[in-house]
């Protein structure tokens, strides 16, 4: 039971993170980007190429991180225009028709350059007791890593003054502007930062269980859980989601099976709604 | 300091404010006086870039700035506070000062300055914003707007949903910018309240400029005082 539970914690503090990339660039004017999962997937991708030329696993890592950043920025600066352009439900509809054209063509060009990559990145040694369970060195370095980098975060967006313009933005457009803040210049950002957190997870990810080049849609449709159940536009809300959604997991796989998983997350997902319709955290959005 | 010429503006082609001319000059206080739904509140907005002009030119300091981006606007030296007051709700006291300074950390003089105005903010400041009461939300706004350092201030309103006692409040911290040199220009409902406060006033009607002058001829023009001061 308690490493089923610390396996769920573990999983859970990377689905936070995934969702925090989708929920911070939806809270940023109802952009919602159903490529998201392709993001994760190019890192995956360049990062196991890169590292089958011979580039070691760090150095690796960055740049399929930097790739889909990459993507981010590129999505900001060229189909998102319009987007941006538009108020209100025109604005997330065509957000979505555009975003989710781009993750067919990822995956098109994926499947048809690379049919059978996938990331596997596996860390030798030992089990390391946690708690007097034995856990996979792999999926504690992937944890280490999701903690530092979901600590990271939580600083830029509390203590930094471009942290406080990116949260004014999501809270107050007007006001933000008014402030002398660039919505769009933020939102630039939100986008590419987005894009490596993708690229992230999916490394951290693929430390525990191969990220194959299939995986974009599943990885979209777990943040976009996440991301609902948390409250849309909430950071705080994501993390407490990806946890939530990570116990969930890991006693339905544990005790269920797996293959039913993506059903009783999903069934969890829709409790949280009825019960809450605007998320944990999701007053505001 | 700000020279407005001839400015028209609305909403989708359709013109609310018509060929108005406003003038206010440095360490001036100017009210632009009105009923509801006279232009005020499109006249500001298109001054400060919130809406876009489609005729005539603002000039800040000798400087077009006409249709500049609204951020621009304000980092230029021109703080806007709109009737809704537009602050972050989640965000504490001292976070929404610290974001009026943006792009600059806020400096510690100038918060304890917004702080001596309105000491009300000093003791709220890790309260959320969206949890006060509407004189503490208008004191914030204005001294979120003061963070950083403008040299022309702009208000809608002020006294949006205040009842008297608190309305009387905002005017009196007003002055007291006005004292300390700020220039000001304000547009108001509350005519008598606005009139004792300003230097110069304009009264808009219909999307036009109907009369301006001297705040004290204003208060004497029999039009203003049949219509405003409720003096049959």
């Amino acid at each position: 039971m308690t490493a089923v539970i610390l396996d769920g914690i573990l999983l859970g503090l990377q689905f936070g993170l995934l969702g925090v990339g989708l929920t911070v660039v939806y809270g940023m004017g109802g952009v919602l980007n159903l490529a998201y999962g392709q993001m994760a997937v190019v890192a995956a991708v360049v990062v196991s190429l890169s590292m089958s030329s011979g580039l070691p696993a760090g150095p690796a890592v960055m740049l399929g991180i930097l790739a889909a950043a990459g993507i981010g920025l590129a999505l900001d600066l060229t189909i998102l225009k319009p987007v941006y352009r538009r108020r209100g439900e025109a604005r997330v509809l065509l957000s979505l028709l555009l975003t989710i054209g781009v993750a067919f063509i990822i995956d098109g060009l994926l499947v048809w350059r690379f049919p059978i990559e996938a990331l596997s990145l596996s860390i030798g040694g030992e089990p390391i007791l946690v708690l007097g369970v034995p856990m996979r060195t792999g999926s504690l370095l992937a944890s280490a890593i999701t903690i530092l980098a979901g600590g990271a975060l939580i600083l830029f967006f509390r203590s930094t003054t471009i942290g406080k313009a990116v949260r004014s933005v999501i809270q107050d457009e007007v006001g933000a502007r008014l402030c002398g803040v660039n919505p769009s210049a933020v939102r630039t950002l939100i986008l590419t930062l987005s894009g490596a957190l993708a690229g992230l997870v999916a490394a951290t990810q693929s430390m525990t269980s191969p990220v194959p080049i299939s995986a974009g849609f599943d990885i979209t449709i777990l943040a976009l859980l996440v991301t609902v159940v948390g409250g849309l536009g909430s950071v705080r809300g994501a993390f407490l989601a990806g946890l939530l959604l990570g116990v969930v997991n890991a006693m339905s796989s544990f005790y269920i099976g797996a293959y039913i998983t993506t059903i009783i997350l999903l069934v969890a997902a829709a409790l949280t709604i009825l019960i809450r319709p605007s998320g944990l955290f999701g007053e505001h959005a | 300091m700000l020279e407005v010429s001839n400015l028209s503006a609305g909403y989708d082609s359709k013109a609310v404010v018509l060929g108005v001319s406003v003038d206010v000059r440095e360490g001036e206080v100017v009210a632009i006086i009105g009923s509801n739904g006279a232009g005020k509140t499109t006249f500001l907005r298109a001054v400060c870039g919130l809406l876009p002009v489609s005729e005539g030119e603002v000039r800040y300091e000798g400087r077009p700035i006409t249709n500049l981006a609204v951020h621009k606007i304000a980092r230029a030296g021109i703080s806007f506070v709109p009737a809704e007051r537009h602050l972050f709700p989640e965000m504490t006291v001292a976070e929404n000062l610290a974001l009026g300074a943006f792009p600059l950390r806020p400096d510690p003089g100038q918060q304890s300055l917004v702080f001596e105005l309105f000491p009300r903010l000093a003791e709220r400041r890790r309260q959320a914003a969206g949890t006060m009461s509407g004189g503490e939300q208008q004191m914030l706004a204005v001294g979120r707007a003061l963070m950083s350092r403008p040299r022309l201030l702009i208000l809608d309103e002020p006294t949006t949903g205040l009842a008297p006692r608190l309305a009387a409040q905002a005017y009196e911290s007003l002055a007291a910018l006005r004292a300390q040199g700020m220039t000001i220009l304000v547009a108001e409902q509350q005519v008598p309240i606005v009139l004792s406060l300003a230097d110069r006033g304009y009264v808009l009607e219909n999307g036009a400029i109907q009369i301006e002058g001297l705040a004290t001829e204003l208060r004497n023009n029999p039009t203003v005082r049949r219509a405003y001061l409720g003096v049959v």
